[in-house]
């Protein structure tokens, strides 16, 4: 299983914050050697590694997580929380894993 | 071909079909499907959907805040229609921490999210880990901010069960407001009477107010909230092409 972590950079140049702190989180956990690959995905670029991977699997958000098992399709994770808990098999709460959901998505048509 | 790009090479070829085209494509194509119903004008699918398979399945978030008159609609929506309909409730133990914590109106303080994280997205998410796909109401013009772009099929990364693909549809994505109206109309579709007191976006009592004219339907909920930016988006920059 490879595991590839793509982070984003603004379209002003700037890092994104979530990315910073996924990958802040990924290290206090311990979890960094568990990532193969880290790629950029640079607004200002459309041509950048993570960028082409955003396209090639319709992702419209970062940061992200693309599982390659060897299988024809890789798993892709949006979701922070379900990436640790389903890949990592980290131990993760409901009230951590709805915030999250509810802070990038947009569910306010429920 | 991938899953990913059935998702995208079906939704290019039903941008032009119609809400009904698209939700018999959804009904025929999966078994383990079901409409989530808000209460408001999502009562279009429901009408559409019964008219396409009888039993069709549909669901409502109970957040035990809706409005009297959405609690009508739904009971009068399940004895009209010939459908299978589930109210869903959240978990008792998460409200009474959540009351016991912060009170009956922690959102207008704090913010939404945690209050509809545990009356709304807990309870469909578990409800979602027994589906294939589901149906909702989403309309691009629902919120030119955040929906611009929304898909008449797009692949659920949110909710799918671990490993698994879950398939969601808007099928209302490209219809305005006023083709939703024209439809309740020419049906004779019972709707929410809420919506003629001045409601365009019917959620939670506490969290929703009639709009005046001229403002958006989006502002008639939770208004006290500074409109966020959503940083987590993917955006390209066409200018540097």
């Amino acid at each position: 299983m490879k595991i590839t972590f793509v982070k984003k950079i603004l379209a002003d140049g700037s890092p994104c914050k979530k990315c910073g702190e996924v990958a802040d989180k990924l290290e206090k956990m311990g979890h960094m050697a568990r990532i193969d690959e880290t790629i950029i995905a640079d607004e200002r670029d459309s041509n950048s590694p993570g960028m082409l991977i955003a396209a090639k699997y319709n992702v419209e958000r970062a940061p992200f997580f693309v599982i390659d098992k060897g299988e024809e399709t890789p798993v892709i994770y949006t979701v922070f929380m379900k990436f640790l808990k389903e890949v990592l098999e980290q131990q993760t709460s409901e009230a951590e894993e709805l915030k999250e959901i509810m802070k990038d998505n947009d569910l306010d048509f429920l | 071909m991938s899953e990913t790009l059935n998702h995208v090479d079906i939704n290019h070829k039903l941008q032009e079909s119609s809400p009904q085209e698209i939700l018999e494509y959804a009904i025929s194509t999966y078994d383990s499907i079901a409409i989530s119903f808000s209460g408001a004008e999502d009562i279009v699918l429901v009408d559409m959907a019964s008219k396409i398979k009888a039993g069709v399945r549909v669901f409502c978030l109970d957040t035990g805040r809706l409005h009297g008159e959405t609690y009508q609609l739904i009971e009068k929506a399940r004895q009209q229609y010939d459908i299978q309909l589930e109210v869903l409730f959240p978990d008792a133990n998460a409200v009474q921490k959540l009351v016991a914590e912060k009170g009956l109106y922690s959102f207008y303080t704090d913010n939404h999210q945690e209050c509809c994280g545990i009356r709304k997205v807990a309870p469909l998410r578990k409800k979602l880990l027994t589906l294939d796909a589901w149906v909702t109401g989403q309309r691009k013009d629902q919120n030119p901010g955040t929906r611009a772009e929304i898909p008449v099929i797009q692949n659920d990364r949110i909710f799918a069960r671990p490993g698994e693909t879950l398939t969601k549809f808007n099928p209302l994505a490209n219809w305005s407001s006023t083709e939703v109206w024209q439809y309740i109309r020419k049906n004779n579709v019972p709707y929410n009477p809420l919506h003629d007191q001045g409601f365009l976006s019917i959620g939670c009592e506490p969290c929703t107010k009639p709009v005046g004219p001229g403002q958006h339907e989006r502002e008639g909920r939770w208004w006290w909230e500074e409109a966020t930016k959503k940083e987590c988006g993917l955006h390209v920059d066409h200018s540097k092409k």
